[in-house]
């Protein structure tokens, strides 16, 4: 048996899935089994962070996780980022400082940052903050205006 | 990418049952998979089954006093964002802080990075330095054995064919550090990395180098020549020339050999600084 049944809460709606191959990416199950296109492939190697969504709420690269080991996990992508409060605030904070050119980056990096602000009880220095967003890539030099994002967010949480 | 079956046993004893059942090579063991991911993308290997360990109850971190029990399943995120880890081991906090970006460290596990072996690991220097121990479960139960006798050489452990890691031992707190130069800092591994510690209890240093074949290792003769908990400059710079002649530093196609002899100083100088002795 190469493939099985697959139950997964994805933007708050429970979906099981049949016959979902073991070797499956949750990037490809998001994408081409649930039409949820607003996550990216960049790399498809863990080095760009296109791909990000919320596995339980934290961070995940869709390309390097298998869609079984997150079997009953509650997955959350940028289609459902907004019914996060938090998640809502990324977003909003991103359209305001205009952090957005091509747009390829950007769920990535509204995933990874929700993340990073759902992380409870953690206080730390924006520049660390900034160092956790390391593993998001932006190609057109778009970084100026995400970092006004984040610190547009990180001043609201003060 | 080739087609597997997947096995996700809830009980340690059912996984180490499917690894007896399994002949070498049929099997491969996922833990976050962060670096397995690529080798299936890639073909470089191709498993008819793959054992995840997900299900099994190893995500543990446990202080017992000084010591440090790390279950081998624990996500590296939570491990970093223990609330004593960075007070009570620097250089271990920098170490994990190494590990791809938060988006790998949220599934990568210290047993993965251990029983995956790679060359430019950035815990296995620091986990040299600090005397760690891995408890490793078999069909003839546990056993314990330093990380330095588990890391063999690249991508090879001295893990026997049914056996799994179960946890790290951290045997005290250390002042430690763990320094690294590489291009990109979240996105390349290291070129050249130096971990330090200072163990209280034997009153001696341990000095790891990593990032270049076969696999991390320990300098003694570095070690002997940094004495007391603050070594001064020269002392330092006798443990660089030790680094220097006794590490077998080699050259691939990340970088030359010149290049990681001359990064020995700084990083070190810088390390044992950090780690609350004299230098910097």
């Amino acid at each position: 048996m190469t493939a099985g049944p697959l139950s997964l809460t994805v933007n708050g709606r429970s979906r099981r899935l049949e016959a979902v191959p073991y070797s499956e990416r949750l990037l490809d199950t998001l994408r081409l089994r649930l039409g949820l296109k607003g996550t990216k492939e960049g790399c498809r190697s863990g080095g760009c962070g296109a791909c990000s969504v919320l596995v339980d709420d934290r961070s995940t690269l869709s390309c390097l996780t298998l869609a079984h080991e997150v079997e009953g996990s509650s997955v959350t992508t940028i289609e459902g980022v907004a019914e996060d409060p938090v998640g809502a605030r990324v977003r909003d904070a991103f359209e305001a400082a205009g952090a957005v050119q091509c747009g390829y980056c950007t769920p990535g990096f509204v995933m990874a940052l929700t993340g990073l602000l759902k992380e409870e009880g953690r206080s730390r220095p924006f520049s660390e903050l900034l160092e956790d967003l390391g593993g998001n890539l932006c190609r057109c030099t778009g970084y100026a205006a995400i970092v006004r994002a984040a610190a547009a967010l990180r001043e609201g949480d003060e | 990418m080739p087609e597997f079956e997947l096995v996700t046993p809830a009980t340690p004893d059912e996984a180490i049952a499917t690894l007896r059942a399994s002949a070498p090579g049929d099997v491969a063991v996922l833990a976050g998979g962060t670096d397995l991911a690529g080798d299936l993308d890639q073909g470089r290997v191709a498993p008819r089954r793959v054992l995840s360990l997900r299900r099994l109850p190893w995500r543990t971190l446990d202080w017992n006093g000084e010591s440090l029990t790390i279950g081998s399943t624990l996500p590296l995120r939570t491990l970093e964002l223990d609330a004593d880890l960075a007070r009570r081991l620097p250089g271990l906090y920098a170490a994990v802080r190494a590990v791809g970006s938060v988006t790998v460290r949220h599934r990568a596990t210290i047993g993965g990075n251990l029983g995956r072996a790679a060359p430019a690991s950035d815990l296995v220097p620091m986990l040299l330095a600090l005397d760690a121990e891995v408890e490793l479960l078999g069909p003839d139960g546990l056993r314990t054995i330093t990380v330095d006798r588990l890391v063999r050489a690249s991508r090879e452990t001295a893990l026997g064919p049914a056996e799994l890691i179960r946890a790290v031992r951290i045997p005290e707190a250390r002042p430690s550090a763990y320094l690294w130069q590489r291009v990109r800092p979240f996105h390349d591994i290291s070129h050249m990395a130096v971990a330090v510690a200072f163990s209280p209890s034997r009153r001696s240093w341990r000095v790891a180098v990593a990032g270049f074949p076969p696999r991390p290792l320990l300098v003694p003769e570095a070690e002997s020549a940094l004495a007391g908990t603050r070594p001064d400059l020269v002392s330092v710079e006798r443990a660089a020339e030790a680094v220097g002649r006794h590490a077998p530093i080699v050259a691939d196609r990340r970088a030359s050999e010149e290049y990681r002899r001359r990064l020995v100083r700084p990083l070190l100088r810088r390390a044992v600084a950090a780690a609350g002795g004299g230098g910097a």
